[in-house]
């Protein structure tokens, strides 16, 4: 009997399908008919079809017979000259044994590991048997020794290791109050170890204290080295260990190096990456990527994109005097002793990037030599750089706030700052100290707010007053109103440090814990006096700030919590009544970001809601006023995503006048929200593209580069701050969609621009996003220019950018997403290159990840255009090739998706235009690319 | 030491899913240990010797990684298509231990619960297993429902139900993955 090759079986599966479908008797007579048209397949049907029956009486497979494990007492049996006597651990290969050596030879103990090889198969066991030995020939003195490896008689795989009775050490150090110094030098021990590994060749790809263990005498023992490799098979990464067991089975990828997460080569600067992460741990008792439960991509984003603070800043205020006395110093004593030379140490270990790291173990050693001795280290600080996480693209950004209203704010408050507390209990000291510091706020942020060029004061005075914060918190007690005090201070610090709606130095990861530190305060409070009036402002603006951040960073379901507390927060304010005109002005502020964030998770209903009530509330306070310009902006943008064109552009050119109103009056920040209007009008006005608009794109493109021209400006007056570098980026995108249309020499001319302001900044994801953008749309007019190679170069770099930016390749698109303009891109590119097969399946390949990423064509009327669009481009394709009937099959879908919304939407004109679109004949060739 | 707990199930379903080996090993290695321990768990909570149902251990596996790992926990149904070969894992892990412990081998045997089961050929499942990757190569929806339907006990609806079809695909389905891995066993063996 012949074997069945793949092939084969796929041919015949769906035959198989068909016979196994019908009645016998229905069979034998398709089976016959086959045979006359192919006799060949015929008969290898019949043969499986009669194995069929011959199964299904033996009943093969029917029953299951089998138990499940239960717990096998091993105790007490042999395995070579060792005795097993108690099992002591489990972990993610294996359970663990204790055993002991006695065969009248000499005493000794030892531990044994039991892999579980069931899952992997037969040449893992080959493997195993091999490389045992290599690992055998691994002795130091720090290392634990692997004694024996092998498989029992039944397949067992088994290792036998030196059994370490130790303390991991991060316990041992803790235990006992190891000193910085003191802990760098055993260090140095663990260092040695892994060093002599590396010269054999070995990487650990494991390191994490619980294989680090010292023993009561003080000695560093490393466990488990290579084992991974031991277990991976050919051609795989070994991420196999990149989790690590924590205690009960849950595993994690608390020192997995970047390039473990992402499937890149594990090299010796793996090990470095691991060993810099404990060092870290071990000096300042927290992981780089913070305290605290993480979700599994909030972790892996923190490995790939967030740069660690730095060890001496990074003692959380909770249990700073814990952790410093465990080093056997004060916090401020700790945070010196860490400061500088460690802290570029350890810095240097945990690079994303393997090369700039150290590039061996002994190099990490002899610059921690170095710094014991007090000599220069061989490595560099970092230059000021600004550290981001992902500032998401998206459609929009979010209000910034007037410095005129910043004023009124503070005046509000700082009434109650100092005047009624005549009756406060505290050090005169003290109070001359919370004084300074308040007023270091408020002349100096408020000031600062509007002027630009501002960031590197910012960056000073964010230092300065962390410190003090620092200081008052240590010592002990506060009172009630101190605390509010002390807890507005940290919302200010964490304005300067990442509030994206405001100049802002990026530093989004210290702004969330400034303000958590805010809140431990404010909550505290409320829970006792839930009517407290500035307790309550404090709660908002801290619901709304974190509402912010998580937008900026693109974490939209938590944004969408947070908006939704500060909206309950702002009616709780509000319904405390006689509130403050400048206080009703930041409410208004605050809901209109709210309303901004929940259109951007759609959730337009909500938005628009949330867009009237701050209409109302703004009504009868003429200081609100001022706010109501955003407010129309974000009614706009709502509008449009939803569908309803023409009311958009209504709302849009009411908010433009209002933003240029207030610009008039001379707020500089105040220019960021005009350009957002104006970009917002545009986009309402005309792209002929997959957006939905109104198809006006003369006037578009004058909005949009009203818009640019304010970016332009504000760049220019300062050029660290991220938010105009941002929006330049944005606006340049918009304008060139429309204008490559008409004018493609011009369209490249304001996209190259772009690009060459990107590529000035730092690169970080947000920028390689932003630069992909701008390169997979001036792809289009290079092309149309006559070169295809280039705008093909452009592509390909635009999916190089995204693939290090970790969005590429993506098994889910987004619609409208950096991804999808880059695939978008290329697919076209091979449509209109000739290259018609490449096309086809670029698009429908788009269509799937699409489809995964659920587009809801139903209530997203984005959504909706855009897969409609792509349906357009592949159907188009389709006929050009001669697959008719799948085009056809194409166009009717659309043509259902557009009947579906006319009856949603009826008089768009959008819309019509969509329903012209597809009457066209299908047989243009579409090869010369003016659309 | 830091006490944050930090959960990856889900992130490794999710590259599991885009067919990164590696991630698949160690997601295996994860849900062998915790169906391992629930295993356990479940054993020393009875105190006689009763069959565990393969069924219940995944649910329950399902449940506590879930609220462990919080909303972005994979649905049951992709949770299962992993969990069911590891199931198969553990399965054939046991056969081998029994079957170790009958042979007197290298491990003795010491006081055991009742046997009950006789007829489980570790050599036979593990035949099976191997042709079972060997069509999860060729066809894979098919190696899945051997595991689910045989190995973990599922039935016919409640695997339609997992995988969105309906009752007589997967009857189908099923009878053609008994005609491949019968075939194969057939030929493979040498008698």
């Amino acid at each position: 009997m012949s074997t069945l090759s793949p092939d084969q079986w796929q041919a015949l599966s769906p035959y198989l399908d068909r016979a196994l479908a019908m009645t016998e008797d229905e069979r034998g007579a398709w089976l016959s008919s086959l045979g006359e048209r192919d006799p060949g397949l015929a008969a290898q049907l019949a043969a499986l079809l009669s194995e069929h029956r011959v199964l299904a009486q033996e009943g093969f497979l029917e029953n299951r017979r089998f138990a499940l494990p239960n717990a096998t007492g091993l105790a007490g049996q042999a395995l070579g000259p060792y005795t097993l006597i108690s099992q002591i651990g489990q972990g993610g290969m294996g359970s663990v044994w204790l055993a002991r050596r006695s065969d009248g030879r000499f005493e000794r103990q030892a531990a044994v590991k039991f892999v579980n090889i069931a899952l992997a198969g037969r040449a893992i066991e080959e493997r195993f048997k091999r490389e045992g030995s290599i690992l055998g020939r691994l002795t130091h003195p720090h290392i634990a020794e692997l004694l024996d490896a092998g498989i029992s008689s039944d397949g067992q795989p088994y290792l036998i290791l030196e059994y370490v009775d130790g303390e991991a050490i991060d316990q041992y150090c803790d235990a006992h109050k190891l000193s910085v110094e003191a802990r760098v030098r055993l260090f140095l021990d663990v260092l040695a170890a892994v060093a002599h590994a590396h010269a054999n060749l070995v990487v650990h790809r494991d390191i994490k204290p619980s294989n680090v263990l010292v023993t009561t005498s003080g000695e560093v023992k490393l466990l488990d080295f290579g084992i991974a490799k031991l277990l991976e098979g050919e051609g795989q990464t070994g991420a196999a260990t990149v989790l690590t067991h924590d205690g009960g089975s849950a595993l994690t990828p608390q020192y997995a190096a970047p390039e473990q997460l992402t499937g890149r080569p594990i090299t010796t600067a793996t090990d470095v990456y691991a060993l810099g992460v404990l060092l870290y741990l071990l000096l300042s008792g927290r992981h780089p990527a913070g305290s605290g439960p993480h979700s599994p991509a909030e972790l892996v984003k923190a490995v790939l994109d967030l740069e660690p603070p730095r060890v001496s800043d990074a003692t959380t205020a909770d249990n700073s005097k814990l952790i410093a006395e465990r080093r056997g110093a004060t916090t401020d004593k700790l945070r010196r002793e860490l400061r500088g030379d460690l802290d570029t140490i350890v810095g240097k270990a945990l690079k994303k990037d393997p090369q700039e790291r150290y590039a061996s173990v002994t190099g990490l050693a002899d610059d921690l030599q170095r710094y014991l001795k007090h000599e220069p280290i061989s490595a560099r600080p970092d230059a000021l750089a600004y550290r981001t996480t992902k500032f998401l693209r998206r459609n929009r950004t979010v209000v910034a706030l007037t410095a005129a209203a910043i004023v009124l704010v503070i005046g509000s408050l700082s009434t109650g700052l100092y005047v009624a507390n005549r009756q406060r209990k505290i050090a005169e000291q003290r109070f001359a100290q919370v004084r300074q510091l308040a007023n270091k706020f408020v002349d100096l942020d408020a000031r600062i707010r509007g002027l630009q060029g501002s960031t590197k004061v910012r960056l000073q005075m964010v230092s300065d007053s962390l410190q003090y914060l620092r200081s008052l918190e240590s010592e002990g007690h506060v009172d009630k109103d101190l605390a509010l005090d002390i807890a507005f201070a940290y919302v200010r610090v964490a304005h300067a440090q990442g509030d994206p709606t405001s100049p802002n130095l990026g530093q989004f990861a210290e702004a969330k814990e400034s303000l958590s530190q805010a809140s431990k305060f404010v909550d505290a409070i409320l829970a006792d006096d839930p009517k407290n009036r500035r307790a309550l402002f404090i709660a908002t603006t801290i619901a709304h700030d974190r509402m912010v951040l998580a937008d900026a960073e693109g974490r939209h379901e938590e944004s969408l919590a947070y908006a939704k507390d500060a909206a309950s927060l702002i009616e709780r304010f509000l319904s405390l009544g006689n509130a403050d005109p400048g206080d009703v002005y930041s409410m208004v502020y605050f809901y209109t970001n709210v309303a901004n964030i929940a259109a951007n998770c759609r959730r337009f209903d909500d938005a628009i809601r949330y867009c009237r009530r701050a209409l109302e509330i703004a009504q009868p306070v003429e200081k609100a006023h001022i706010g109501e310009g955003g407010i129309y902006e974000a009614l706009a943008e709502t509008l449009r995503q939803s569908g309803d064109l023409e009311a958009a552009l209504k709302t849009s050119n009411q908010a433009v006048e209002l933003e240029q109103q207030q610009a008039a009056d001379g707020h500089a920040a105040l220019l960021i929200n005009l350009g957002n209007a104006l970009t917002t009008k545009g986009m309402i006005l005309g792209r002929a593209d997959a957006e939905p608009s109104l198809g006006r794109s003369g006037e578009a493109l004058a909005a949009f580069q009203k818009a640019i021209a304010i970016a332009e400006e504000l760049t220019k007056k300062d050029s660290i701050d991220f938010l105009s570098r941002y929006a330049e980026g944005n606006y340049a995108l918009e304008a060139g969609n429309v204008l490559r249309h008409r004018d493609s020499r011009g369209a490249l001319a304001v996209y190259d621009q772009a690009i060459a302001r990107i590529r000035e900044a730092k690169a970080n994801s947000s920028t390689q996003r932003d630069e992909a953008e701008l390169l997979s749309a001036s792809s289009y007019p290079v092309r149309w220019m006559g070169s295809k190679a280039q705008a093909q170069q452009r592509i390909d770099r635009a999916l190089q950018l995204l693939s290090d930016a970790h969005r590429f390749p993506a098994e889910k698109v987004e619609p409208m997403s950096d991804v999808y303009n880059a695939l978008r891109a290329q697919a076209d590119a091979y449509a209109e290159t000739g290259q018609e097969m490449k096309a086809v399946q670029a698009y429908q390949q788009l269509l799937d990840e699409l489809r995964a990423w659920k587009a809801d064509t139903q209530n997203d009327f984005r959504d909706a255009t855009c897969i409609s669009r792509t349906w357009t481009a592949l159907a188009d394709l389709l006929r050009r090739v001669g697959r008719t009937d799948e085009a056809a099959r194409l166009e009717a879908q659309r043509t259902e998706l557009w009947n579906y919304w006319q009856s949603k939407l009826p008089n768009s004109q959008f819309l019509l235009r969509q329903s012209l679109v597809q009457i066209a004949p299908p047989a243009v060739s579409r090869s010369t690319a003016k659309r | 030491m830091s006490g944050a707990n930090f959960s990856t199930v889900t992130l490794l379903i999710g590259a599991a899913d885009r067919g990164d080996p590696s991630a698949a090993d160690a997601l295996f290695s994860t849900l062998y240990s915790e169906l391992h321990r629930l295993a356990k768990r479940e054993l020393a909570r009875q105190s006689l010797p009763v069959t565990l149902s393969a069924t219940t251990l995944l649910h329950q596996a399902y449940l506590g990684m879930a609220e462990r790992e919080g909303p972005s926990f994979p649905d049951r149904a992709r949770f299962m298509g992993y969990a069911a070969r590891v199931m198969r894992g553990l399965i054939i892990d046991h056969a081998r231990n029994r079957q170790a412990q009958k042979r007197g081998g290298q491990f003795e045997i010491t006081s055991l619960r009742d046997d009950f089961d006789g007829s489980a050929d570790y050599q036979e499942l593990k035949n099976i297993s191997e042709t079972l990757e060997e069509l999860a190569r060729v066809d894979p929806a098919l190696a899945e429902i051997v595991d689910l339907k045989f190995f973990c006990g599922f039935s016919f609806a409640e695997i339609a139900a997992m995988r969105a079809v309906s009752e007589r695909t997967v009857q189908r389905n099923w009878e053609k993955a008994r005609i491949y891995l019968h075939r194969k066993l057939r030929t493979d063996l040498s008698l």
